[in-house]
């Protein structure tokens, strides 16, 4: 007899939101306070893997037809190509610098360029954990 | 009810604009004429009117709030005593509810309130097995749950 997990279905359709909402938050915080790619990533698989724990992994693929691996392998690529950047103006490998940028509607805003490695963090971190867990899921 | 709240947000925008005043208290009184002027036209939306459906909510909260100090009361009680005189009980109630936020949320303000517990849903969402901590009367414990909270619930989805 299979149970009937309505409840908890209705339940993660709304707290899937909030959750993700919470991990980009801790994403764009990571340069001044607590936060950051890791953690941010973390938080966005917990809630995929929510959605794995509420309904069943097909459901999940044919929600989202995403190629884990490829997305640890775009990970990669964006944070070693942020190291590769500085190249091209004369710096050492990896090294960073941040300026301060005026947007029309958004006013000050400080651009960092160790946003963009975070950004390839965030995406191993989350491709990395989709994939163990749906690989240790499959097998049945 | 989505599209009424829409509606009303454009107004508010427009009335702002128009005032050329970027301001919250030019957007709440812009708000404030757009609900006088939908409660005027609310005879032209196939749905009710979006303030009644509001108040369902709030009313449904405070049903709720009250029915937790209520059996919390209850709770300390049967706690507080030297003898446990209480007879637990499964029972299940067929609910009158068809989509699956309402037997949620209603699950949830089952379980929620002491004493009564949702255990199972069964497959077609139409009954609850519910376990009590005090179950004298099965009759009168299904006609507590329907006239507070059940009622309430059907307020808030009435179109």
């Amino acid at each position: 007899m299979k149970s009937n997990d309505v409840i908890l279905q209705t339940v993660a359709n709304i707290v899937l939101f909030i959750i993700l909402m919470f991990s980009v938050f801790l994403f764009f915080n990571g340069h001044h306070e607590p936060g950051g790619g890791f953690i941010g990533g973390l938080m966005t698989s917990s809630a995929l893997v929510l959605l794995l724990l509420a309904y069943d992994l097909e459901t999940v693929k044919r929600i989202l037809p995403v190629d884990f691996k490829l997305v640890t392998a775009a990970g990669l690529l964006v944070a070693v190509g942020t190291g590769m950047g500085s190249f091209f103006f004369g710096a050492p490998f990896l090294s960073q610098t941040y300026d301060y940028f005026h947007f029309p509607v958004l006013g000050e805003l400080e651009l960092a360029t160790a946003l963009i490695f975070d950004v390839g963090v965030y995406l191993v971190v989350v491709g990395i954990t989709l994939t163990i867990i749906q690989t240790i899921g499959e097998d049945r | 009810m989505t599209f009424q709240i829409m509606i009303n947000l454009l107004m508010a925008l427009i009335w702002m604009f128009m005032n050329d005043a970027w301001t919250f208290a030019s957007f709440i009184s812009g708000y404030a004429i757009g609900v006088a002027v939908l409660f005027f036209l609310r005879g032209f939306f196939p749905q009710r009117f979006y303030i009644g459906w509001i108040y369902a909510v709030v009313k449904l909260v405070f049903i709720f709030l009250k029915e937790l100090i209520l059996s919390a009361v209850e709770v300390v009680g049967q706690i507080l005593q030297p003898k446990l005189n209480i007879q637990p009980g499964i029972f299940a109630m067929d609910i009158d509810l068809h989509r699956n936020w309402e037997v949620t949320v209603l699950s949830c303000l089952i379980t929620l309130t002491p004493g009564t517990l949702v255990v199972d849903v069964s497959p077609d969402n139409q009954t609850l097995y519910i376990h009590a901590m005090h179950l004298p009367d099965i009759d009168k414990a299904k006609e507590d749950i329907r006239n507070s909270f059940e009622k309430a619930i059907q307020e808030v989805s009435r179109t």
